[in-house]
């Protein structure tokens, strides 16, 4: 039983992570097409990674727009979350339900509805709609993550804090946020991650020149049977595995997943 | 609690607004357009959906490849489960880290992988032939089976993750216990594990089965155009044809089934804990 069970175990986890590292194998192809085992090795196309403009405009794009999402996310989750957790406000249930609806909704809904009825409609540019989107798409998450680092602070230590003279706003800068740091930290990780590979939401939000990284390795793998993007999923995937290792001694990312 | 209410409502304002007038109100006005035909209110568009056969076609493949998605994760997710509570708590670390880990990585990185694999020069055709097995290479790259691949591997650690932490809150001795009274292992995993780990259960099928419902980038890539799921009709119709109506209409039909799966998993939850 013990080894029936081990030996499905060792066959699962390869078939999960044996993927990735064929692909890096193959993005060090020396070879022109796609093939496995690749024909020679080199780093030819991982250079032409770097070397192909609209991968790099794709990328700076897709960092810049999860970090920007992230970061709003939380401007409006934190104060929400607390809110939530602190102040029972009138509807709450009803509030609830509406800052977390956005992942129940399949993503590439949200993008036509917001091509259709935000972009069309009011003329707002297509950059700003991709933020609206994916920012949507990680309040919930933000609320969720800083909620469960709340419920684990005490309400005591800030009535102590405003007992001993600190104002409201005081008491939530200097007592509350730091004491709830690493679950922001951990809510910043999960919507970068979920941002930088989004990819349903931002489907209709793209067009010529405007295009996320995961988008464009899409439409560049339609036309083109060459190892770089091979070589580019080796790179994204090594890059989340940085992160991942980053946060996991940070603070044990794996509690919040 | 804090007495202040007109403060928490301040603090609720700026997401709340944000997630009705970014989010919500478009969706809806989406939603409302399947309801739509010309300027009247009626159910034409979803009759001419059905209509159509080919549409027909995707939407019964949705459904049956979630649920064959569903199904053959939760059997491998028991028997990976109880392997790795089974493992003790040392290695059990390292091997949630290595289930969680392709969450983390790219859909279309992940997905490009099979590319690889399954492509008529990858891996899979290289090995069958050189050892002779096949004579020319086997297409399975834009069949449901590679599908059906892709999407297991994408969502097989939302089913065991939790699966283990309802594995590890059962009661320790019920196993044992059901064995030396003598039952055999079939009955101990549906009389015994089945009954106690059922939330988990719950909650990784909900998960795995929407997801599925809702992929687009497992299908866009190893399916194609030949095998269609609802979300890459959905992308098809307004990009080919601007066919907003049917885009509407599987709209609707992914958002109800999203919303129902998620209110049964609430019900399902409830019902365990009020026992």
């Amino acid at each position: 039983m013990r080894f029936a069970g081990n030996t499905l175990l060792t066959l699962v986890l390869i078939f999960l992570i044996g993927p990735f590292v064929i692909i890096c194998i193959a993005g060090l192809s020396g070879g022109e097409t796609l093939a496995f085992p690749p024909q020679g090795l080199s780093l030819r196309w991982v250079q032409r990674v770097f070397e192909i403009e609209s991968f790099r405009s794709a990328f700076w794009l897709s960092i810049s727009l999860a970090i920007g999402s992230t970061l709003l996310a939380l401007i409006l989750g934190i104060p929400a979350a607390y809110a939530l957790d602190r102040y029972n406000p009138p509807m709450a249930e009803t509030i609830r339900n509406i800052v977390t609806a956005p992942i129940i909704v399949p993503g590439i809904i949200v993008g036509l509805a917001l091509l259709r009825h935000l972009v069309v409609p009011l003329g707002i540019p297509i950059t700003l709609a991709l933020i609206i989107g994916h920012t949507a798409l990680l309040v919930p998450y933000a609320v969720r993550v800083v909620s469960a680092s709340l419920i684990n602070l005490r309400t005591d230590v800030e009535e102590a804090a405003v007992m001993l003279g600190a104002t409201r706003l005081q008491s939530f800068f200097k007592v509350v946020l730091p004491n709830i740091r690493s679950g922001i930290l951990a809510a910043f990780i999960i919507g970068f991650i979920t941002s930088f590979n989004q990819v349903p939401i931002s489907l209709f939000l793209t067009g010529p020149g405007i295009t996320t990284l995961p988008i464009g390795m899409m439409f560049y793998m339609e036309f083109n049977f060459d190892p770089s993007v091979a070589a580019l999923s080796g790179l994204l995937a090594i890059m989340s595995l940085a992160i991942v290792m980053l946060a996991e001694k940070l603070l044990g990312l794996s509690r919040y997943v | 609690m804090f007495a202040n209410r007109r403060l928490g409502i301040l603090l609720l304002a700026p997401a709340t607004l944000f997630v009705l007038v970014g989010f919500i109100i478009p969706v809806l006005i989406l939603l409302a357009g399947a309801f739509r035909t010309g300027d009247a209110w009626s159910f034409a568009n979803y009759t001419a959906f059905f209509s159509q056969p080919l549409n027909r076609e995707v939407f019964l493949r949705t459904f049956r490849l979630g649920l064959i998605v569903t199904a053959v994760s939760a059997v491998l997710g028991y028997g990976v489960a109880m392997a790795v509570v089974e493992a003790g708590p040392k290695s059990k670390g390292r091997l949630v880290a290595l289930l969680v880990l392709p969450l983390m990585i790219s859909p279309v990185a992940r997905t490009y992988a099979w590319l690889v694999i399954l492509g008529r020069t990858g891996f899979v055709n290289v090995a069958l032939t050189s050892i002779g097995l096949t004579d020319a290479p086997l297409r399975i790259l834009f069949t449901e089976t590679a599908v059906f691949i892709g999407l297991i591997q994408l969502f097989f650690p939302l089913m065991v993750l939790p699966l283990i932490s309802s594995l590890e809150n059962m009661p320790r001795d019920v196993v044992p216990a059901a064995r030396v009274l003598g039952a055999s292992w079939f009955a101990v995993f549906f009389k015994v594990i089945l009954p106690l780990t059922r939330e988990g259960l719950v909650v990784g099928g909900t998960l795995v089965f929407v997801g599925s419902l809702t992929a687009y980038v497992t299908p866009a890539i190893l399916g194609g155009s030949k095998v269609l799921m609802l979300e890459t009709l959905l992308y098809q119709r307004v990009s080919v044809a601007n066919d907003f109506a049917s885009a509407a209409v599987i709209a609707v039909i992914l958002i109800v089934m999203s919303i129902l799966t998620n209110i049964l998993l609430k019900r399902l939850a409830s019902v365990r804990r009020r026992r």
